[in-house]
């Protein structure tokens, strides 16, 4: 038997297959939905449990550790925490330092004991899903926790994917063109499918995996901060307010308002804050509609429009909100289908998934892609991509080298995955040397082949034509980096380190201010004769303190004067955009 | 590897693409690992064989057997320039709009990128005249099949590899303008 697990950012499911059906098994309470928090204490605690401990003892617990599994430090996401730049994210915590694999894998021990005590057996096969989007290295560090809790992974499954076999199950004998609209806790995924006689074939995927219902919680905290004039809040106060953001929103998505009451915040205040729906659909909106290009560009790759599409299934506990449904429609043209159960359908998926896997459920098949493109860099610093991003897996392909250098000894093979025309912008997922005999520039031929199995796994085949001699290297984690490694990346960012901060802070801004004095008298020459005089002396106001800021070198100062000037110069952006949509 | 035996498809210049996707689909679903009776191999190949079908100009490369390098076909260098001027201009303006570090910045760069919407829709219009020209060209060879010359099917693979790679570039460009301009 092979459990399905949904490890989420902010809840985690799991289940079985039993007797045909996929099930959800639920802990002694009853609940199936596993919060995905946990504490380290004098022991650790996982779940409901742990999410009580979150606010009494903030730095002992951790949540949505999802949005950090497969990340090294200095990557988009890891602000806030500190390490070398390039090494694997590790997390402060109880004392020690745990990799959020580590941590991860708290909330799958949790999950197996859910289950083992719910089914009497010992479970120790999973599938686990992940964001579509997630790279080489997030999967495989998740794979990893799943190991660490004792379970044999079998397959990395893509969340929409999971989320279109439950939609799919009971439609095997349909022909038909789906979109999965997946807004979960942390990450977005839009997948597009074609499912044709019990064939679920992913056509294109596109996402973004820092895009997520935490991100609204944010804005939503944020409004009620400037409505009620809050303070800088103590870490206990914030979660506190966070978790008060989270249920606004949840109840807004049913009622029209909703009132924040935050009694004894730290030094005796007491806030409440009326919250309207229409309030919190402005502070939310902007990070919802970065979810339109990525639809886009999902149908861009599988060829079709949205009018071809027979449903736009919506899962994901964020696409509860009324606002995430008009934007669906707006994109689509189609209402959603709200069939699926938000929270559930992914899981289910999983479960479903694992039964093909061990043979239990028959004639369904999953045909998955690589979500990224693969490839190798190029002499001149270029990614030439070997397998294109939405291609089937298992896949191969491959591609004649020659050698660039008249002598050349050996050719190094860089693998990058990602989809940016400079190698250096991928993710480099490995690299190793193919040596051959040195000659002449163009002389010398190497075939390279990418092969994926079905759990995305990348093995590397690199033969020199011309002496016969191959290497085959099996690309693992990227996210492992070796100790040499990490001692060069160290001392790199040591040499760094003692750089003047004052100085290069105002060196920012006085870059900031050399491009903002031209862009003002650009902005104030194409608007001349439509603003009123008291603004344009305003303005010219602003300019001459920023130019005496910058004489002055004053960093505070001229971060101030430059604050003041994008103020005043609000109205004349609004008016050059409103021009420009104009042209046509 | 025959791509069309391994699809039991005609070998043939015109093919509908709802016709590849159904046989590979058939296939696939039967070969894929996870089934049982199912073959990796068999599958990676199949996979191969769909993309080079799918693809007119390698379709067309496999009819015509591989032959040498020819002239740059006389519509695609006509094309070309204007492909590459409006890729240059697009990747300077977006990359000023990316480092644009205020809002007056950008709003000042709205007007050329909006220009520049309009301009890049119009080549891709272009482009898309020839690529209709291109299909109408296999429908053309196809009803005279196998009656051809290597000569005329190498050509119009090419020009169908050139429609195919600097319509999605330029494409590449109008989403990233659509992600700008909202």
């Amino acid at each position: 038997m092979i459990a399905g697990i949904d490890l989420g950012t902010t809840n985690s499911l799991i289940g079985v297959y039993e007797s045909g059906f996929p099930t959800l098994l639920a802990d002694t309470d009853g609940r199936r939905l596993l919060p995905s928090v946990v504490h380290y204490g004098d022991s650790i605690l996982v779940g409901h449990e742990a999410r009580r401990m979150q606010a009494i003892h903030p730095n002992r617990t951790i949540s949505s550790v999802k949005r950090l599994i497969g990340k090294r430090f200095g990557e988009e996401g890891t602000e806030g925490l500190t390490g070398i730049p390039g090494a694997p994210v590790t997390i402060p915590i109880g004392g020690q330092n745990l990799s959020p694999e580590e941590i991860s894998a708290e909330i799958l021990k949790k999950l197996k004991a859910i289950a083992e005590a719910r089914h009497g057996t010992e479970i120790t096969r999973a599938v686990i899903t992940v964001p579509a989007y997630f790279n080489d290295a997030q999967r495989a560090a998740t794979r990893k926790a799943g190991e660490l809790a004792g379970f044999s992974v079998e397959r990395i499954v893509s969340e929409p994917t999971a989320a279109a076999l439950a939609y799919g199950l009971d439609r095997l004998q349909d022909r038909s063109k789906i979109a999965v609209y997946d807004l979960g806790g942390g990450t977005f995924d839009l997948s597009i499918l074609q499912l044709d006689n019990g064939v679920f074939q992913v056509l294109s995927t596109h996402g973004d995996t820092r895009l997520g219902g935490d991100d609204l919680d944010q804005a939503i905290a944020a409004l009620v901060a400037s409505k009620a004039s809050l303070p800088r809040l103590s870490l206990p106060d914030t979660i506190r307010l966070h978790e008060a953001a989270r249920l606004a929103k949840e109840t807004l998505s049913t009622e029209e308002q909703s009132t924040i009451r935050l009694p004894f915040l730290e030094g005796g205040m007491n806030i409440e804050v009326m919250l309207t729906r229409a309030e919190i659909e402005g502070a939310c909106s902007p990070i919802i509609r970065r979810t339109r290009i990525h639809c886009l560009r999902a149908l861009e790759d599988a060829g079709i429009k949205a009018a071809d599409l027979d449903q736009v299934i919506l899962v994901g506990g964020s696409t509860r909100m009324p606002l995430v449904q008009h934007l669906v429609v707006e994109i689509f043209g189609k209402e959603p289908n709200l069939s699926q159960h938000p929270d559930e359908s992914v899981a289910l998926g999983a479960i479903l998934q694992g039964a093909i896997l061990d043979g239990s459920l028959q004639n369904v098949a999953l045909l998955d892609i690589t979500p990224l493109s693969l490839g190798i860099e190029t002499f001149g610093g270029l990614m030439n991509v070997i397998i294109p991003r939405n291609t089937t897996i298992p896949a191969k392909a491959g591609e004649m080298f020659t050698n660039a250098v008249a002598g050349q000894s050996g050719m190094r093979i860089t693998v990058l995955q990602g989809e940016r025309e400079l190698a250096a912008d991928n993710w480099k997922l490995g690299g190793f040397e193919i040596p051959f005999a040195p000659s002449p520039k163009g002389a010398a031929r190497v075939g390279v082949q990418f092969s994926i199995d079905a759990d995305g796994i990348l093995q590397v085949l690199a033969r020199d034509t011309g002496t016969g001699i191959e290497k085959i290297v099996e690309i693992k984690s990227a996210v492992e980096v070796s100790d040499e490694a990490v001692e060069a990346m160290l001392a790199g960012s040591l040499e760094h380190a003692f750089e003047d901060m004052d100085a290069r802070i105002f060196t920012e801004a006085r870059l900031k201010a050399e491009e903002m004095l031209p862009a003002v008298e650009a902005a104030l020459a194409q608007l001349a004769g439509e603003l009123p005089p008291d603004e344009i002396a305003g303005i010219r106001h602003q300019t001459a303190e920023v130019t005496a800021a910058l004489q002055s070198k004053e960093t505070v100062r001229l971060k101030q004067t430059l604050a003041n000037l994008d103020n005043a110069t609000q109205s004349l952006a609004t008016r050059l955009i409103e021009r420009a949509m104009k042209i046509s | 590897m025959d791509p069309f035996e391994i699809l039991s498809l005609p070998r043939r210049p015109f093919l509908d693409d709802e016709e590849i996707a159904t046989a590979y689909r058939k296939l696939a679903g039967a070969l894929h690992p996870d089934q049982q009776g199912g073959d990796a191999a068999a599958f990676r190949e199949l996979g191969e064989a769909a993309a080079i079908l799918r693809d007119p100009a390698r379709r067309l490369k496999e009819l015509a057997g591989i032959s040498a390098s020819h002239p740059f076909p006389e519509k695609a260098a006509e094309l070309f320039s204007k492909v590459a001027e409006i890729l240059q201009r697009s990747d300077a303006l977006i990359a000023q709009t990316g480092m644009a570090s205020n809002a007056l910045t950008k709003a000042l760069l709205m007007a050329p990128l909006k220009s520049l919407s309009l301009d890049l829709s119009s080549v891709q219009e272009q482009l898309s005249t020839w690529r209709i020209f291109l299909e109408e060209e296999i429908q053309r060879i196809d009803r005279h099949w196998p009656e051809s010359d290597p000569e005329t099917l190498s050509h119009l693979a090419d020009s169908f590899a050139y429609a195919d790679r600097w319509s999605s570039q330029l494409r590449e460009r109008e989403l990233a303008l659509e992600a700008i301009l909202g």
